[in-house]
């Protein structure tokens, strides 16, 4: 929901002295992203992404950052970020669960799956549990429509859930303390 | 003329793929390069080198190939779009739509899962028929994993020398006077429907917000970074390594007239055994939902209410449409949008159809990308209206309201930039249409007091 203003008058900007954007990932856009694309800002994306791989979420000072390494306008960089729905700039859970309810997973129960979600971890959709380890999304189509309904837990996709089957997947995700990859 | 149950005589895109009726989907894993050349992989590529890249084109101009992303334009025509070959010229780039983000597609997904080399030899095929340096595979973002597949199948095909600046297959002599060097690259995108759209998909590769361009000029003059560029959807590409061994007539002998070859079909919904199936384009419906070789029938036995036709953009086949042949003319006999990623949901007749509209119209408010207001309040107002008569709050009124908003919006009414809101106005329409009894009982009629007119009361 790209167009959509979001509310941030209020926010207040956090600063650290430690970079968000790591030499190892500036290495690894010098070496790997920045020459695949005619314009610096091609390589974007891939830089967005390595940085919410390794914070899990995207800091407006890691945004800034990004915006002096590539040589763009913090605006151009917080333009891009806050069009994509998969890059967050609030902090997340370390598990995003991200159930999907488009047509094919609708009608085939996915809302039975959101509901078992809600009722586990006591929160809604777009919040996240006070101890932020889950935060519960829904999000669209997932190209699972065969096997729904569908949900992601971070990278990981899991198929035909049923209430109790997203529970336990959540009380794995507790237990292992691991959530597969960011 | 296709076989009984149009299964082709053998798997062609799925030859690797388990699926039924050939083979069991369970037994499904990724093909790796060595595995992929032992059974016939980059043959395709070695004859097209041997070929003139006219040549090339040419056959898969007259194979009659259609793009499998949904608008089904002939893919030999669009290449011929590029401007003359200028080896002193610009850079040149194919750009992979691997968005596959249509609610109710998951077809793209099957190749880049088990065969992504079927896919990486069709873009070298591409590249030397068009003169293209460069390839991006732009790949939705949820879709990690195949992700991670394509980036370990590209590693090897540089491994191999496959691709690379000494030119495909190591350098190899071509027909078209030295060898072709090419690079390819994956570039994931961030969650957004919106960058499957060519022109949304260039602005993302080029690390801007996807919003579409307006046309012209066209991406063949004026793409990525402002260079020429061909856009094709991964299932037409995996097309080609088979057309060019196989030849244009042998791929013309499949499927229907004006719709040439086999299609990934990936039904979804109620029925007993959804999945993906390769067909000769032209299977009816009944036969995909009913067929024991397909989907074995509707689920639980229900009875048959209707169908998204290939993505929640072409509309609704109704009850009595079943018998849809699924090629490129259904658009015009059915009165849906189209053929779309021929990948149908089908509905039992327990579907609230009121909801199914719904559904849609959220989704399309959620995914529009703002830039025009038809389709940016369109949307909103579309899915607002809904949920009211959904939940019981509304009018007659309100349903001619949905139409005429719904009508109103769209690149072919030309009031938008892209396609995105006529795929919004052919769910909403069609389904209304097709199920207005079903509306009707929903909504309160809408009372016409005798002192004020018709017209008065509508704008109530
Ligand atoms: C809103 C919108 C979304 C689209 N999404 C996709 C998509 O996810 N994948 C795709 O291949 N084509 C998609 N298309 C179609 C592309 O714009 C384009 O026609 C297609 O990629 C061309 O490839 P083809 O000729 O090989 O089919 C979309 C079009 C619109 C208007
Ligand atoms: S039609 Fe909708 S999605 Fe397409 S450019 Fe306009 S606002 Fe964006
Ligand atoms: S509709 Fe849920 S995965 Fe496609």
């Amino acid at each position: 929901m790209a167009w959509i203003t979001k509310n941030s008058g209020g926010a207040k900007i956090e600063r650290r002295d430690e970079p968000y954007l790591t030499q190892a990932i500036k290495d690894t856009v010098t070496r790997t992203y920045l020459p695949r694309y005619e314009t610096k800002m091609g390589a974007l994306l891939p830089t967005l992404h390595l940085v919410q791989q390794a914070h899990n979420w995207l800091p407006h000072q890691a945004l800034i950052e990004i915006a002096e390494f590539l040589g763009l306008k913090p605006a151009d960089v917080i333009d891009t970020a806050s069009f994509y729905e998969e890059y967050w700039l609030k902090p997340k859970g370390a598990c995003l669960i991200s159930v999907c309810r488009s047509i094919a997973c609708e009608f085939c129960g996915s809302k039975a799956v959101t509901d078992a979600c809600r009722r586990r971890l006591g929160i809604e959709p777009g919040e996240t549990t006070d101890d932020g380890k889950f935060t519960l999304i829904e999000l669209e189509c997932l190209g699972s429509c065969g096997t729904a309904p569908a949900a992601l837990f971070n990278h990981t996709l899991h198929e035909n859930l049923t209430p109790e089957k997203v529970e336990r997947l959540i009380e794995e995700a507790e237990r292992s303390g691991s959530h597969g990859h960011h | 003329m296709p076989r009984p149950n149009f299964a082709p005589e053998k798997p062609i895109l799925t030859q690797r793929i388990p699926c039924w009726p050939f083979a069991d989907p369970a037994t499904r894993r990724t093909i790796r390069l060595d595995e992929y050349q032992r059974t016939g992989g980059y043959d395709g590529l070695r004859k097209a080198l041997s070929m003139a890249p006219d040549a090339v084109v040419g056959e898969v101009k007259d194979s009659g190939l259609r793009g499998r992303g949904g608008a089904g334009f002939p893919t030999g025509l669009k290449w011929t779009f590029l401007p003359k070959y200028d080896p002193a010229g610009p850079p040149r780039y194919l750009a992979i739509n691997a968005d596959e983000s249509e609610p109710g597609t998951f077809k793209d997904r099957l190749i880049m899962d088990f065969d992504p080399h079927l896919l990486l030899e069709g873009i070298a095929i591409a590249c030397y028929a068009c003169r293209l340096s460069k390839a991006y595979i732009y790949i939705r973002g949820e879709y990690f994993h195949q992700a991670m597949v394509l980036e370990e199948a590209i590693k090897d095909a540089y491994a191999a020398g496959i691709f690379g600046s000494r030119g495909l297959l190591s350098g190899a002599a071509t027909a078209g006077g030295g060898p072709w060097p090419l690079e390819v690259h994956l570039h994931r995108g961030a969650g957004a429907y919106i960058c499957g759209e060519e022109t949304a998909l260039l602005e993302s590769l080029e690390g801007k917000r996807g919003w579409p361009r307006i046309k012209p000029p066209f991406p063949a003059l004026k793409g990525l970074f402002g260079k020429p560029t061909i856009i094709n959807n991964v299932e037409t590409l995996a097309h080609l390594p088979s057309i060019v061994t196989f030849g244009k007539e042998w791929f013309l002998a499949q499927g229907t007239k004006g719709s040439a070859g086999t299609k990934l079909f990936g039904i979804s919904g109620h029925v007993n055994r959804p999945g993906l199936h390769e067909c000769e384009l032209g299977i009816p419906l009944r036969m995909l939902i009913e067929s024991k070789d397909y989907c074995c029938g509707m689920r639980h036995g229900k009875k048959f209410k209707g169908a998204i036709a290939g993505g929640v953009s072409t509309g609704i086949l109704g009850p009595d449409q079943i018998d849809a042949p699924m090629d490129f003319d259904i658009g015009k006999n059915y009165n849906v949008l189209g053929l779309g990623t021929a990948c149908p949901t089908i509905f039992d007749e327990d579907t609230d159809m009121v909801a199914v509209a719904r559904n849609i119209a959220r989704f399309f408010k959620h995914e529009s990308c703002g830039q025009c207001t038809p389709c940016r309040e369109g949307s909103g107002w579309l899915y607002q209206l809904l949920s009211r008569i959904e939940s019981g709050g509304g009018r007659t009124k309100d349903l001619d309201l949905t139409l005429e908003i719904a009508t109103s919006m769209g690149a072919m009414p030309g009031t938008t930039i892209c396609g995105l809101a006529d795929g919004n106005n052919w769910a909403v329409r069609t389904i209304i249409n097709k199920y207005r009894a079903e509306f009707e009982k929903r909504v309160r009629p809408t009372y016409v007091p005798v002192t004020m007119s018709v017209g008065a009361a509508a704008n109530a």
